[in-house]
C-alpha cells in the first residue's frame, strides 16, 4: 500500500527525519510512536506533500509520490488529520465534511455557477453522505453549528470524518486521542476498527500506549528522526531499547 | 408546517420588494434614479470584490484597474471596432477576467501585505496606461466619450431605462454569486480563507481557486465599470485612481464581507455619504478612513453583521421568554 525508502529531511542543521523506511500493510492499523520531537509529524508531512523529502522515496500504490503537492496526494487517496486541530472554524460542521469531499465531487466552475441539474443532484447526494459521516462519529446534531463551537473531542472526531469524506485508501492520524478523556478514547478505539472495516488503511501517531497497543497491528518507533524499532505490539513493548528511549526521554 | 409558513412569508416579502423596486421610477425624481443606478453598479463591483476578499480571504487594492478595464475596454471596442454597446460590456468583462487570471497566477503565492502592494501597483500601471495612452486612444486626461447602452435597437437613454436594466443585471450577478458560494467552488474559496494549509490537505488546488476567485471578481468589477461609462457617457482617469479601490473596499467592509447583503448595504451607505459630503470631495480618503475606523472599532461584521446580531439577539430573547412560560 504505502512504502517509504530512506526518507530524509533536514531543516538547516537539524535532520528531522533520517533515512526512514516503512512498509504500511493494506487494511491494517499501523502505529508510529516515539518521544516528542522525534520527527513523527514531520514524517507525516513528507508523506502528505507538505514537505518534499531531501532524499528517499514515498511509494503509494506502486507510484512515486514524493514531490507531489498536498492536494494531489489527497486526490490519489491519502487523507490526514492534524496534531494541531486545523478545522475551517467559521464554516459549519457539515461544510467542513463537504470540503473534505472536494476531491470526489465532479462539478466544476461552470456547472457550479449555473447550478446545472447534474450539479444539484451531486450536491444533494453530497449533503446526504456528509450527514452519514457525521452520524458515524455522533456529530449529526451539530451539523449546522460552526466548527469552532464544538467541544475538543468533537473537533478531533470532525477532523477524522473530514479526512474520511474524501474516501481515502489510507488515513493518516496525527495524535487523534490527544486531549480526549478516557471515555472518548474508548469510543475512538471502536471508531478506528469501524474505519478499518470500511476498507481504509490507517497509519496513526499516538502517545496513548494503551490505545496504541490495543488497536495497532504493527508499530514503528522513531527517535531523533531515526527508526529505533519495529514489530508487533508485544515485541515493541518489550524491546529494551524502546523502554530505554521512553524512560530516558521523559518521566511519563 | 413551520418551513411552509416561513416560505410564504418570504414569498410575500419578495413580491412586495419586487413591486417597490419596479415602481420606484414612477415616484422618484430623475436625480434619485441616477443615484440608484450608481448603487446598482456599485453593488456589482463590490460583490465581485467580496468574492476575492470576503470569501477567499485575499486583499486587493487594485480593483479600480478592473473597473477601468471594463469602462475603457467597452468604450474603445465600441468606438474603434463598432461593436454594439451591450456586447462590448460583456467582451470587456471577459478581457478583464483574463487579465485578472494572469495577474493572480503569479501573485497567488503572496501573503496578505505583499498582495496588497502588488495589487496597488497593478492599479497604478493601469492608471498610467489610461492617462498616458499611445496615440491618445483613451483620450488621456481629456477623458473619453461614449454612447448609451443599446439593447437590440432599444437605446437606454433615460435614467429610468438604465435603472431597470441595472436591476436585471444586479439580480443576475447576485444569483450567480449565490450559486457560486453555495457550491464546491465557494466552499473551496472559504476553506482557503479559513485555513490555506488544511485546504491543500483536503485536495483543494489552492492556486487554481485563488485564480478563479480573482478572475470572476475582475469580471464583476469590469462589468460595473462598463455600466458606469454607459450611464454617464463620459469617463476620465480621475475615476480610476487608488481612491476608487479604497472606496470599493470601504463599501465592502462597512456593509459586511462574505455575505450577499453586505455589499448591497455598504455600497448604498457609502454612496449616500459621498453624495451628502460632496463639498468635501477633496477629503474623500479621510471620510473612508473614518468609516473603516468605525468598522474596525465598533462593528467588525459590518452593517450586515451588526443587524444579524441584533436579529439573533431579539430572537434569542423571544425563545428565552417562550421557554420561561
Ligand atoms: N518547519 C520546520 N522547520 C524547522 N524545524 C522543524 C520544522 N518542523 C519540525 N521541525 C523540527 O523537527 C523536529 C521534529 O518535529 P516533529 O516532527 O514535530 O516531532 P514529533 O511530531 O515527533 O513530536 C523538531 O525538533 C522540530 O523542532
Ligand atoms: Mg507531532
Amino acid at each position: 500500500m504505502l512504502r517509504t525508502e530512506g526518507v530524509t529531511i533536514k531543516f538547516g542543521g537539524l535532520t528531522a527525519v533520517n533515512n526512514v523506511s516503512v512498509h504500511i500493510q493494506k487494511k491494517k492499523i499501523t502505529g508510529l510512536i516515539g518521544p516528542n520531537g522525534a520527527g513523527k509529524t514531520t514524517f507525516f508531512n513528507c508523506i502528505s506533500g507538505v514537505y518534499v523529502p531531501n532524499s528517499g522515496h514515498v511509494i503509494f500504490d506502486g507510484k512515486n509520490i514524493e514531490g507531489k503537492r498536498g492536494w494531489q496526494i489527497n486526490q490519489l487517496g491519502i487523507a490526514r488529520t492534524y496534531q494541531v486541530i486545523n478545522l475551517f472554524w467559521k464554516m459549519t460542521v457539515l461544510e467542513n465534511v463537504m470540503v473534505g469531499m472536494h476531491s470526489r465531487l465532479k462539478s466544476g466552475f461552470w456547472s457550479d455557477i449555473f447550478r446545472t441539474p447534474a450539479q444539484r443532484a451531486e450536491e444533494r447526494r453530497a449533503i446526504e453522505k456528509a450527514y452519514e459521516w457525521l452520524d458515524f462519529v455522533g456529530l449529526k446534531d451539530n451539523a449546522n453549528d460552526p466548527a469552532g463551537s464544538l467541544p475538543y473531542g468533537g473537533q478531533r472526531r470532525l477532523e477524522i470524518v473530514r479526512g474520511l469524506a474524501s474516501d481515502p485508501k489510507l488515513l493518516l492520524l496525527d495524535e487523534p486521542a490527544a486531549g480526549m478523556n478516557t471515555k472518548e478514547k474508548g469510543e475512538l478505539d471502536v471508531t478506528l476498527h469501524q474505519i478499518l472495516e470500511k476498507g481504509v488503511t490507517i497509519l496513526m501517531i499516538e502517545h496513548d500506549m494503551k490505545l496504541v497497543m490495543g488497536v495497532c497491528d504493527y508499530i514503528y518507533v522513531l527517535e531523533h528522526g531515526q527508526l529505533l524499532a519495529e514489530g508487533l505490539p508485544d515485541e515493541v513493548q518489550n524491546n529494551p531499547e524502546v523502554v530505554k528511549a521512553y524512560l530516558g526521554g521523559d518521566d511519563e | 408546517m413551520k418551513s411552509k409558513t416561513l416560505d410564504s412569508k418570504k414569498l410575500i416579502a419578495l413580491i412586495v420588494g419586487a413591486v417597490v423596486l419596479l415602481a420606484l421610477p414612477l415616484v422618484l425624481p430623475n436625480y434619485a434614479l441616477l443615484i440608484l443606478s450608481f448603487w446598482e453598479l456599485y453593488i456589482i463591483a463590490v460583490s465581485g470584490l467580496d468574492l476575492v476578499f470576503g470569501y477567499c480571504g485575499q486583499i486587493s487594492l487594485g480593483h479600480a484597474a478592473f473597473y477601468a478595464i471594463g469602462a475603457y475596454g467597452s468604450g474603445m471596442l465600441h468606438e474603434y471596432c463598432g461593436i454594439p454597446v451591450f456586447f462590448t460590456m460583456i467582451i470587456a468583462a471577459f478581457i478583464s477576467a483574463a487579465i485578472g487570471a494572469l495577474i493572480a497566477y503569479p501573485s497567488s503565492k503572496l501573503v496578505f501585505h505583499f498582495l496588497s502592494l502588488a495589487s496597488q501597483a497593478f492599479g497604478e500601471i493601469v492608471y498610467l496606461l489610461i492617462s498616458h495612452s499611445p496615440g491618445k486612444i483613451t483620450g488621456n486626461y481629456q477623458g473619453f466619450f461614449s454612447d448609451y447602452i443599446n439593447l437590440f435597437g432599444y437605446e437606454l437613454d433615460s435614467y429610468t431605462s438604465f435603472y431597470y436594466f441595472g436591476l436585471v443585471c444586479v439580480i443576475v450577478f447576485l444569483v450567480i454569486k449565490t450559486f457560486m458560494v453555495k457550491s464546491k467552488t465557494g466552499r473551496a474559496f472559504t476553506a482557503i480563507r479559513e485555513n490555506t494549509h488544511a485546504a491543500d490537505g483536503m485536495g483543494i488546488n489552492v492556486r487554481k481557486y485563488k485564480v478563479i476567485a480573482f478572475s470572476v471578481s475582475a469580471f464583476y468589477t469590469a462589468y460595473a465599470g462598463a455600466m458606469y461609462l454607459h450611464l454617464t457617457k463620459f469617463i476620465n482617469p480621475d475615476t480610476f485612481m487608488l481612491k476608487q479601490s479604497v472606496m470599493f473596499l470601504t463599501m465592502l467592509l462597512f456593509g459586511g464581507s462574505g455575505c450577499l447583503l453586505g455589499p448591497v448595504m455598504g455600497s448604498f451607505v457609502v454612496l449616500l455619504v459621498n453624495e451628502v459630503l460632496r463639498a468635501l470631495q477633496d477629503y474623500q480618503m479621510f471620510v473612508y478612513g473614518i468609516l473603516l475606523l468605525v468598522v474596525v472599532v465598533a462593528m467588525p461584521g459590518g452593517l450586515y453583521g451588526e443587524i444579524m446580531r441584533l436579529v439573533n439577539f431579539i430572537k434569542g430573547k423571544a425563545t428565552q421568554k417562550a421557554e420561561v412560560k
